[in-house]
């Protein structure tokens, strides 16, 4: 088991009577690339910026490598890399003086040599100010400037919002570069799936606050499923299937989403419903998202934990 | 020789099994024969921008399928044909689903003869090339 890097326990804001984020425990192994998702709203930035240290929360606790939150102290932090939402930096500045700002904080983790590669690989030059530059570009200047001291771990808000696809795909390189070194963990909120999809290996879904699930993108991917069954008559009024979540009738069909069910016991439950017919649906990770976080059930919320 | 596959994310498809998809059509084809060396996990990763481990666990699967076999220290390669097996489950799986497609073409109202006339031309796409490799081996 490796080393838990990133942990919560019971972290809890309140912003006046308004629940942001409530009971919310998470734990992140050392090397896990974790996607944060859920929708607007959902808490994810209220949990980043708890995670580290910038809010204090109403109850509950969390920690970054072991350190509490709300004592990070700067050893810890040149470890980290943070990236916020909306790539805000100081705009009278030119890249150059923005490095000479950042790098103190760091002392010798700093790569000098790495920087000035991402910048050119980013076609930037040093001499720019940053009110001169696109989202795109600050985009890229805020991610070298998080990269460069090589953290240990990469906190990243929302890091693509508004970025054009050739621009999400380079900093998905970036991201792929970083953790390609041993040892790294990265956890980023995204509303783009596909960019979850392609880096991470752990998805953590939020919802009103509320942790929904937390497991390896592959057992999302397979546990969440949609079928559709066919019936000669009625559909029947009780539906009884393990791990539903959602479901939907028109006419004399019946469509359910499921959680962790086997595909044996949809054909099980087929026969004993009596259906005419059923198939199993795929989905991609956005419709399992989509369904995963509006469920009609509201009587079973479900919380979903797996490896 | 990386630069035929591709991924696309959001798709219904996990991304691992494009990969094993793409690679064992490959493989059957003939584009890829035995002994030629596929690309390392970490190189194909940042090629195709995925993780990394989305990359092992396709050639994990590819492996216990016997159609690679990773020599350590050197590399990966496309297996020998005759290192591969005949699995009952997997033979069980391929009759299911022809069962699926054959349903679905009788009620497209196709007849037996076409049906099979299909099945014989899409084989033709595959028959030659690794028949050919197959012999080579022997």
């Amino acid at each position: 088991m490796s080393e838990i890097v990133l942990e919560t326990k019971g972290l809890t804001k309140y912003f006046s009577k308004k629940a942001a984020l409530e009971s919310f425990d998470l734990k992140i192994p050392q090397g896990c690339i974790c996607g944060f998702i859920g929708r607007n709203g959902a808490g994810k930035t209220t949990a980043i910026k708890l995670l580290l240290g910038f809010l204090e929360p109403t109850a509950g606790s969390s920690s970054v490598l072991g350190c509490n939150s709300m004592s990070l102290t700067p050893d810890i932090r040149q470890r980290i890399g943070y990236v916020t939402e909306g790539h805000r930096l100081f705009r009278g500045m030119t890249i150059s003086q923005l490095e000479k700002f950042q790098k103190p904080f760091f002392e010798e983790k700093w790569d000098d040599k790495f920087f000035a590669e991402m910048i050119e690989y980013f076609d930037l030059s040093k001499k720019q100010k940053v009110k001169h530059l696109s989202n795109g570009q600050r985009a890229q200047v805020s991610l070298a400037l998080a990269l460069a001291p090589h953290p240990e771990i990469l906190v990243m808000d929302d890091p693509t919002l508004g970025l054009d696809p050739a621009i999400r795909r380079q900093f998905l390189q970036g991201i792929i570069r970083l953790i390609m070194q041993q040892g790294r963990t990265v956890l980023f909120s995204s509303h783009i799936l596909s960019d979850v999809e392609r880096v991470s290996n752990r998805v953590v879904v939020l919802d009103k606050g509320r942790l929904r699930a937390n497991c390896s993108i592959d057992k999302f991917r397979e546990s969440v499923k949609k079928a559709r069954f066919s019936f000669k008559g009625e559909v029947p009024a009780i539906i009884e299937i393990e791990g539903l979540m959602n479901y939907r009738i028109l006419g004399k069909e019946l469509e359910v989403v499921l959680v962790e069910t086997s595909n044996e016991k949809i054909k099980e439950w087929a026969n004993t419903a009596k259906a005419e017919n059923y198939e199993i649906i795929p989905m991609n990770l956005e419709d399992q998202f989509i369904e995963f976080t509006e469920p009609k059930r509201r009587d079973k919320q479900f919380q979903w934990e797996a490896n | 020789m990386a630069l035929w596959i591709q991924i696309s994310a959001g798709s219904n498809e996990p991304l691992y099994a494009q990969l094993v998809n793409q690679i064992s059509k490959a493989i059957a084809e003939g584009k890829l024969r035995p002994g030629d060396k596929l690309p390392a996990v970490r190189k194909l990763a940042s090629e195709l921008v995925i993780n990394p481990n989305t990359v092992a666990k396709a050639y994990t699967y590819l492996e216990q399928a016997k159609l690679i076999v990773t020599k350590t220290g050197s590399g990966t390669y496309i297996a020998d044909k005759n290192e591969r097996s005949t699995d009952i489950a997997e033979v069980n799986y391929l009759n299911e689903r022809i069962d699926n497609i054959i349903t679905r073409a009788i009620n497209l109202g196709l007849k037996p003869k076409d049906i099979s006339e299909m099945y014989k031309s899409r084989l033709e796409k595959f028959s030659d090339k690794p028949g050919k490799s197959g012999e080579e081996n022997e």
